[in-house]
Protein backbone atom coordinates (compact mmCIF):
# COMPACT_ATOMS: atom_id res chain seq x y z
CA UNK A 1 0.00 0.00 0.00
CA UNK A 2 1.12 3.60 -0.48
CA UNK A 3 1.15 6.31 1.93
CA UNK A 4 -2.14 7.63 0.56
CA UNK A 5 -3.95 4.79 0.96
CA UNK A 6 -3.21 4.07 4.66
CA UNK A 7 -4.23 8.10 4.83
CA UNK A 8 -8.04 6.79 3.12
CA UNK A 9 -8.29 4.13 5.34
CA UNK A 10 -7.26 6.49 8.77
CA UNK A 11 -10.30 9.06 6.87
CA UNK A 12 -12.54 6.68 6.61
CA UNK A 13 -12.97 6.06 10.40
CA UNK A 14 -13.98 9.62 10.65
CA UNK A 15 -17.59 8.40 10.02
CA UNK A 16 -18.25 6.05 12.47
CA UNK A 17 -17.06 6.40 16.15
CA UNK A 18 -14.27 4.04 17.11
CA UNK A 19 -16.09 3.96 20.50
CA UNK A 20 -19.33 4.99 22.58
CA UNK A 21 -19.99 5.91 26.00
CA UNK A 22 -20.58 3.25 28.23
CA UNK A 23 -23.38 5.34 30.47
CA UNK A 24 -23.76 2.40 33.34
CA UNK A 25 -19.96 1.86 34.05
CA UNK A 26 -19.95 5.74 34.24
CA UNK A 27 -22.88 5.56 36.98
CA UNK A 28 -21.12 3.08 39.02
CA UNK A 29 -17.97 5.44 38.69
CA UNK A 30 -20.16 8.25 40.18
CA UNK A 31 -21.47 6.42 42.90
CA UNK A 32 -18.29 5.28 44.04
CA UNK A 33 -17.22 8.86 44.09
CA UNK A 34 -20.19 9.83 45.90
CA UNK A 35 -20.01 7.40 48.08
CA UNK A 36 -16.12 7.88 48.81
CA UNK A 37 -16.91 11.41 49.48
CA UNK A 38 -19.60 11.06 51.84
CA UNK A 39 -17.06 8.97 54.04
CA UNK A 40 -14.15 11.85 53.63
CA UNK A 41 -16.97 14.43 54.65
CA UNK A 42 -18.78 12.74 57.53
CA UNK A 43 -15.00 11.90 58.93
CA UNK A 44 -13.83 15.47 58.73
CA UNK A 45 -16.98 16.91 60.16
CA UNK A 46 -17.02 14.45 63.23
CA UNK A 47 -13.49 15.24 63.74
CA UNK A 48 -13.51 19.17 63.73
CA UNK A 49 -16.58 19.18 65.99
CA UNK A 50 -14.98 16.47 68.39
CA UNK A 51 -11.92 18.37 68.19
CA UNK A 52 -12.81 21.76 68.84
CA UNK A 53 -15.50 20.26 71.65
CA UNK A 54 -12.19 19.10 73.07
CA UNK A 55 -10.53 21.87 72.92
CA UNK A 56 -12.44 24.73 73.85
CA UNK A 57 -13.72 22.48 76.67
CA UNK A 58 -10.06 21.77 78.21
CA UNK A 59 -9.29 25.82 77.54
CA UNK A 60 -12.48 26.54 79.68
CA UNK A 61 -11.99 24.13 82.38
CA UNK A 62 -8.08 25.38 82.99
CA UNK A 63 -9.41 28.96 82.76
CA UNK A 64 -12.33 28.09 85.44
CA UNK A 65 -10.12 25.67 87.65
CA UNK A 66 -7.04 28.58 87.41
CA UNK A 67 -9.95 31.71 88.15
CA UNK A 68 -7.94 33.08 85.25
CA UNK A 69 -8.67 36.71 84.37
CA UNK A 70 -6.72 36.03 80.89
CA UNK A 71 -9.80 37.72 78.50
CA UNK A 72 -7.98 35.96 75.73
CA UNK A 73 -8.56 32.84 76.90
CA UNK A 74 -12.00 33.06 76.99
CA UNK A 75 -12.56 34.73 74.05
CA UNK A 76 -10.62 31.72 72.19
CA UNK A 77 -13.05 29.07 73.89
CA UNK A 78 -16.26 30.56 73.15
CA UNK A 79 -14.87 30.98 69.78
CA UNK A 80 -13.72 26.76 69.44
CA UNK A 81 -17.15 25.89 71.28
CA UNK A 82 -18.90 27.92 68.71
CA UNK A 83 -16.64 26.77 66.10
CA UNK A 84 -17.61 23.14 66.74
CA UNK A 85 -20.86 24.18 66.87
CA UNK A 86 -21.30 26.46 63.46
CA UNK A 87 -20.05 23.00 62.21
CA UNK A 88 -22.96 20.68 63.63
CA UNK A 89 -25.28 22.73 62.25
CA UNK A 90 -23.64 22.91 58.52
CA UNK A 91 -23.69 18.64 59.26
CA UNK A 92 -26.98 18.59 59.99
CA UNK A 93 -27.86 21.05 56.77
CA UNK A 94 -26.56 19.17 54.93
CA UNK A 95 -27.74 15.82 55.97
CA UNK A 96 -31.19 17.51 55.45
CA UNK A 97 -30.42 18.63 51.91
CA UNK A 98 -29.57 14.83 51.26
CA UNK A 99 -33.02 13.87 49.65
CA UNK A 100 -33.37 17.06 47.63
CA UNK A 101 -31.71 15.00 44.47
CA UNK A 102 -33.54 12.48 42.22
CA UNK A 103 -32.60 9.14 41.48
CA UNK A 104 -31.34 9.10 38.12
CA UNK A 105 -27.62 9.57 37.17
CA UNK A 106 -27.36 13.22 36.50
CA UNK A 107 -29.18 13.74 40.10
CA UNK A 108 -26.67 11.37 41.66
CA UNK A 109 -23.95 13.29 40.08
CA UNK A 110 -25.64 16.76 41.27
CA UNK A 111 -26.03 15.48 44.66
CA UNK A 112 -21.61 14.37 44.37
CA UNK A 113 -21.26 17.72 43.47
CA UNK A 114 -22.80 19.48 46.25
CA UNK A 115 -21.54 17.02 48.71
CA UNK A 116 -18.00 18.45 46.74
CA UNK A 117 -18.53 21.86 46.81
CA UNK A 118 -19.50 21.59 50.71
CA UNK A 119 -16.66 19.98 51.73
CA UNK A 120 -14.39 22.76 49.42
CA UNK A 121 -16.45 25.69 51.25
CA UNK A 122 -15.97 24.30 54.65
CA UNK A 123 -12.39 23.29 54.21
CA UNK A 124 -11.79 27.20 53.25
CA UNK A 125 -13.80 28.08 56.80
CA UNK A 126 -11.39 25.92 58.73
CA UNK A 127 -8.65 27.19 56.95
CA UNK A 128 -9.33 30.57 57.73
CA UNK A 129 -10.68 29.97 61.18
CA UNK A 130 -7.22 28.51 62.13
CA UNK A 131 -5.75 32.62 61.70
CA UNK A 132 -7.94 33.90 64.68
CA UNK A 133 -7.57 30.85 66.88
CA UNK A 134 -3.42 31.27 66.30
CA UNK A 135 -3.72 35.06 66.68
CA UNK A 136 -6.36 34.74 70.12
CA UNK A 137 -3.88 31.97 71.42
CA UNK A 138 -0.46 33.68 70.56
CA UNK A 139 -2.58 37.24 72.61
CA UNK A 140 -3.33 34.68 75.47
CA UNK A 141 0.01 33.42 75.93
CA UNK A 142 1.26 37.07 75.69
CA UNK A 143 -1.19 38.39 78.16
CA UNK A 144 -0.42 35.41 80.16
CA UNK A 145 3.44 36.62 80.54
CA UNK A 146 4.72 33.38 79.14
CA UNK A 147 8.11 33.64 77.45
CA UNK A 148 8.47 34.35 73.48
CA UNK A 149 9.74 31.17 72.80
CA UNK A 150 6.77 28.87 73.65
CA UNK A 151 4.68 31.55 71.54
CA UNK A 152 7.34 30.93 68.98
CA UNK A 153 6.47 27.21 69.17
CA UNK A 154 2.32 27.72 69.19
CA UNK A 155 3.29 30.01 65.77
CA UNK A 156 5.31 27.62 63.98
CA UNK A 157 2.30 24.53 64.95
CA UNK A 158 -0.62 26.98 63.68
CA UNK A 159 1.41 27.83 60.20
CA UNK A 160 2.40 23.83 59.99
CA UNK A 161 -1.65 23.42 60.08
CA UNK A 162 -2.48 26.11 57.95
CA UNK A 163 -0.32 24.94 55.31
CA UNK A 164 -1.95 21.37 55.95
CA UNK A 165 -5.06 22.98 56.24
CA UNK A 166 -4.39 24.40 52.23
CA UNK A 167 -3.18 21.06 51.19
CA UNK A 168 -6.38 19.09 52.07
CA UNK A 169 -8.47 22.54 50.99
CA UNK A 170 -6.67 21.67 47.21
CA UNK A 171 -7.24 17.73 47.61
CA UNK A 172 -11.22 18.35 48.01
CA UNK A 173 -11.03 21.23 44.62
CA UNK A 174 -9.51 18.80 42.61
CA UNK A 175 -12.03 16.16 43.64
CA UNK A 176 -14.81 18.75 43.20
CA UNK A 177 -13.51 18.78 39.57
CA UNK A 178 -12.84 15.47 38.61
CA UNK A 179 -17.37 15.22 39.67
CA UNK A 180 -17.60 18.53 37.56
CA UNK A 181 -15.86 16.82 34.49
CA UNK A 182 -17.54 13.59 34.81
CA UNK A 183 -20.54 15.46 34.74
CA UNK A 184 -19.86 17.36 31.46
CA UNK A 185 -18.87 13.76 30.07
CA UNK A 186 -22.54 12.74 31.07
CA UNK A 187 -24.19 15.67 29.57
CA UNK A 188 -22.12 15.04 25.90
CA UNK A 189 -22.85 11.37 26.34
CA UNK A 190 -26.60 11.95 25.74
CA UNK B 1 -13.50 32.98 32.46
CA UNK B 2 -16.40 32.17 34.83
CA UNK B 3 -17.36 28.15 35.44
CA UNK B 4 -20.41 28.18 32.98
CA UNK B 5 -18.65 29.80 30.34
CA UNK B 6 -15.90 26.62 30.97
CA UNK B 7 -18.60 23.92 30.70
CA UNK B 8 -20.45 25.37 27.79
CA UNK B 9 -16.66 25.36 26.15
CA UNK B 10 -15.92 21.98 26.74
CA UNK B 11 -19.16 20.59 26.09
CA UNK B 12 -18.86 22.20 22.58
CA UNK B 13 -14.91 20.91 22.31
CA UNK B 14 -16.25 17.43 23.67
CA UNK B 15 -18.55 16.92 21.24
CA UNK B 16 -17.11 18.02 18.04
CA UNK B 17 -13.86 16.58 18.11
CA UNK B 18 -14.25 13.89 20.63
CA UNK B 19 -13.30 11.21 17.63
CA UNK B 20 -9.86 12.98 17.89
CA UNK B 21 -9.84 12.22 21.51
CA UNK B 22 -10.59 8.11 20.80
CA UNK B 23 -8.23 8.29 17.71
CA UNK B 24 -5.40 9.58 20.40
CA UNK B 25 -6.70 6.90 23.25
CA UNK B 26 -6.82 3.78 20.74
CA UNK B 27 -3.58 4.60 19.31
CA UNK B 28 -1.70 4.66 22.70
CA UNK B 29 -3.52 2.20 24.68
CA UNK B 30 -3.38 -1.63 24.69
CA UNK B 31 -6.54 -2.88 26.79
CA UNK B 32 -9.71 -1.58 27.81
CA UNK B 33 -8.59 -0.93 31.45
CA UNK B 34 -6.38 1.58 29.76
CA UNK B 35 -8.41 2.82 27.56
CA UNK B 36 -10.58 3.85 30.04
CA UNK B 37 -8.18 5.39 32.02
CA UNK B 38 -6.28 7.72 29.47
CA UNK B 39 -9.60 8.68 27.72
CA UNK B 40 -10.22 10.27 31.57
CA UNK B 41 -7.17 11.51 32.04
CA UNK B 42 -7.39 13.51 28.77
CA UNK B 43 -10.85 14.63 29.12
CA UNK B 44 -9.55 16.30 32.50
CA UNK B 45 -6.55 17.85 31.00
CA UNK B 46 -8.92 19.56 28.37
CA UNK B 47 -11.05 20.32 31.02
CA UNK B 48 -8.32 22.13 32.42
CA UNK B 49 -7.23 23.51 29.61
CA UNK B 50 -10.25 25.60 28.47
CA UNK B 51 -9.26 28.89 30.33
CA UNK B 52 -5.98 28.74 29.15
CA UNK B 53 -6.91 28.71 25.50
CA UNK B 54 -6.65 31.78 23.55
CA UNK B 55 -7.52 30.99 20.16
CA UNK B 56 -3.89 31.01 18.56
CA UNK B 57 -4.15 27.86 17.15
CA UNK B 58 -7.16 26.33 16.14
CA UNK B 59 -9.55 24.51 18.77
CA UNK B 60 -8.23 20.80 16.99
CA UNK B 61 -4.50 21.99 17.48
CA UNK B 62 -5.25 22.86 20.88
CA UNK B 63 -6.99 19.65 21.41
CA UNK B 64 -4.28 17.46 19.39
CA UNK B 65 -1.37 19.58 21.92
CA UNK B 66 -3.20 18.62 24.66
CA UNK B 67 -3.99 15.08 24.64
CA UNK B 68 -0.81 13.92 22.51
CA UNK B 69 0.97 15.61 25.81
CA UNK B 70 -1.10 13.33 28.06
CA UNK B 71 -0.96 10.39 26.43
CA UNK B 72 2.55 10.44 26.25
CA UNK B 73 3.02 11.05 29.85
CA UNK B 74 0.27 8.60 30.44
CA UNK B 75 2.23 6.18 29.12
CA UNK B 76 5.44 6.75 30.41
CA UNK B 77 4.17 7.34 34.15
CA UNK B 78 1.02 5.04 34.35
CA UNK B 79 0.87 2.41 32.11
CA UNK B 80 2.66 0.10 34.27
CA UNK B 81 0.33 0.02 36.41
CA UNK B 82 -2.18 -1.20 34.16
CA UNK B 83 -0.13 -4.45 32.39
CA UNK B 84 -0.75 -6.68 35.55
CA UNK B 85 -4.62 -6.16 35.53
CA UNK B 86 -7.13 -8.83 34.24
CA UNK B 87 -10.10 -7.10 32.22
CA UNK B 88 -12.77 -9.69 34.00
CA UNK B 89 -15.20 -8.07 36.06
CA UNK B 90 -14.37 -4.41 35.30
CA UNK B 91 -17.03 -1.95 33.79
CA UNK B 92 -16.01 0.67 31.10
CA UNK B 93 -16.46 3.68 30.14
CA UNK B 94 -15.70 3.93 27.30
CA UNK B 95 -16.84 0.51 24.99
CA UNK B 96 -15.74 -0.23 21.33
CA UNK B 97 -18.17 0.47 18.90
CA UNK B 98 -19.92 -2.68 17.41
CA UNK B 99 -19.86 -1.60 13.76
CA UNK B 100 -17.44 -3.31 11.72
CA UNK B 101 -14.10 -2.29 11.48
CA UNK B 102 -11.90 -2.06 8.93
CA UNK B 103 -9.47 -5.06 9.23
CA UNK B 104 -6.49 -2.80 7.29
CA UNK B 105 -7.34 -0.42 10.14
CA UNK B 106 -6.90 -2.33 13.27
CA UNK B 107 -3.47 -3.51 11.10
CA UNK B 108 -2.81 0.62 11.30
CA UNK B 109 -3.74 1.07 15.08
CA UNK B 110 -1.52 -1.84 15.87
CA UNK B 111 1.57 -0.59 13.51
CA UNK B 112 0.94 2.77 15.46
CA UNK B 113 1.03 0.96 18.83
CA UNK B 114 4.76 -0.33 18.07
CA UNK B 115 5.95 2.80 17.53
CA UNK B 116 7.82 5.01 19.95
CA UNK B 117 5.52 7.58 21.99
CA UNK B 118 6.56 10.33 19.41
CA UNK B 119 6.53 8.71 16.31
CA UNK B 120 3.09 7.55 17.33
CA UNK B 121 1.91 11.59 17.87
CA UNK B 122 3.63 12.13 14.69
CA UNK B 123 1.86 9.86 12.90
CA UNK B 124 -1.47 10.71 14.07
CA UNK B 125 -0.69 14.25 13.03
CA UNK B 126 0.44 13.06 9.66
CA UNK B 127 -2.84 10.72 9.11
CA UNK B 128 -4.87 13.78 10.18
CA UNK B 129 -3.35 16.08 7.62
CA UNK B 130 -1.41 18.06 9.73
CA UNK B 131 1.38 20.47 8.01
CA UNK B 132 5.26 19.74 9.46
CA UNK B 133 4.77 23.21 10.60
CA UNK B 134 2.02 22.63 13.31
CA UNK B 135 3.48 19.00 14.20
CA UNK B 136 6.56 20.83 15.04
CA UNK B 137 4.83 23.28 16.85
CA UNK B 138 2.61 20.55 18.93
CA UNK B 139 5.10 18.13 19.26
CA UNK B 140 7.76 21.06 20.32
CA UNK B 141 10.85 19.49 18.04
CA UNK B 142 12.21 21.42 14.92
CA UNK B 143 10.26 21.05 11.25
CA UNK B 144 13.68 19.30 9.94
CA UNK B 145 13.48 17.01 12.72
CA UNK B 146 9.96 16.44 12.26
CA UNK B 147 10.89 15.73 8.25
CA UNK B 148 13.46 13.34 8.78
CA UNK B 149 11.03 11.57 10.93
CA UNK B 150 7.95 11.26 8.99
CA UNK B 151 9.99 10.07 6.15
CA UNK B 152 11.24 7.30 8.05
CA UNK B 153 8.19 6.76 9.34
CA UNK B 154 6.69 7.17 6.37
CA UNK B 155 8.78 4.25 4.60
CA UNK B 156 8.41 2.18 7.54
CA UNK B 157 4.33 1.89 7.20
CA UNK B 158 4.77 1.66 3.36
CA UNK B 159 7.05 -1.24 3.79
CA UNK B 160 5.12 -2.67 6.80
CA UNK B 161 2.10 -2.59 4.64
CA UNK B 162 3.56 -4.26 1.54
CA UNK B 163 4.33 -7.35 3.70
CA UNK B 164 0.61 -7.14 5.19
CA UNK B 165 -1.01 -7.27 1.19
CA UNK B 166 1.67 -10.02 0.31
CA UNK B 167 0.40 -12.46 3.62
CA UNK B 168 -3.29 -11.40 2.69
CA UNK B 169 -4.07 -10.23 5.89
Amino acid sequence: MEFEELRKIWDAQNDQPLYAINEKAMYNLILSKKKQAHRITNISELLIIIVYIITGSFVLGMNLFDQSSNISMYVLCAWMLGSAFFMLVNRIRRINGDNQFDRSMSGDLDHAISVATYQVRISQIMLWNILPIGALTILSLWEGGKPIWIAMVVLLFFALSYYAGGWEHNIYKRKKRELEVLKNKLDNAG
Amino acid sequence: MIEKEQQQIFEDWLSQHKGLIFKIVRAYTFTVVEQDDLFQEIIIQVWHSVPKFRGEASVITWLYRISLNTAIKWTKKERKHYQSETLEGVQHILQESRMQTDERLIWLYEEIYKLDEIDRSLTLLLLDGFSYKEMASIIGITESNVGVKINRIKKQLISKSKKHDHYGI
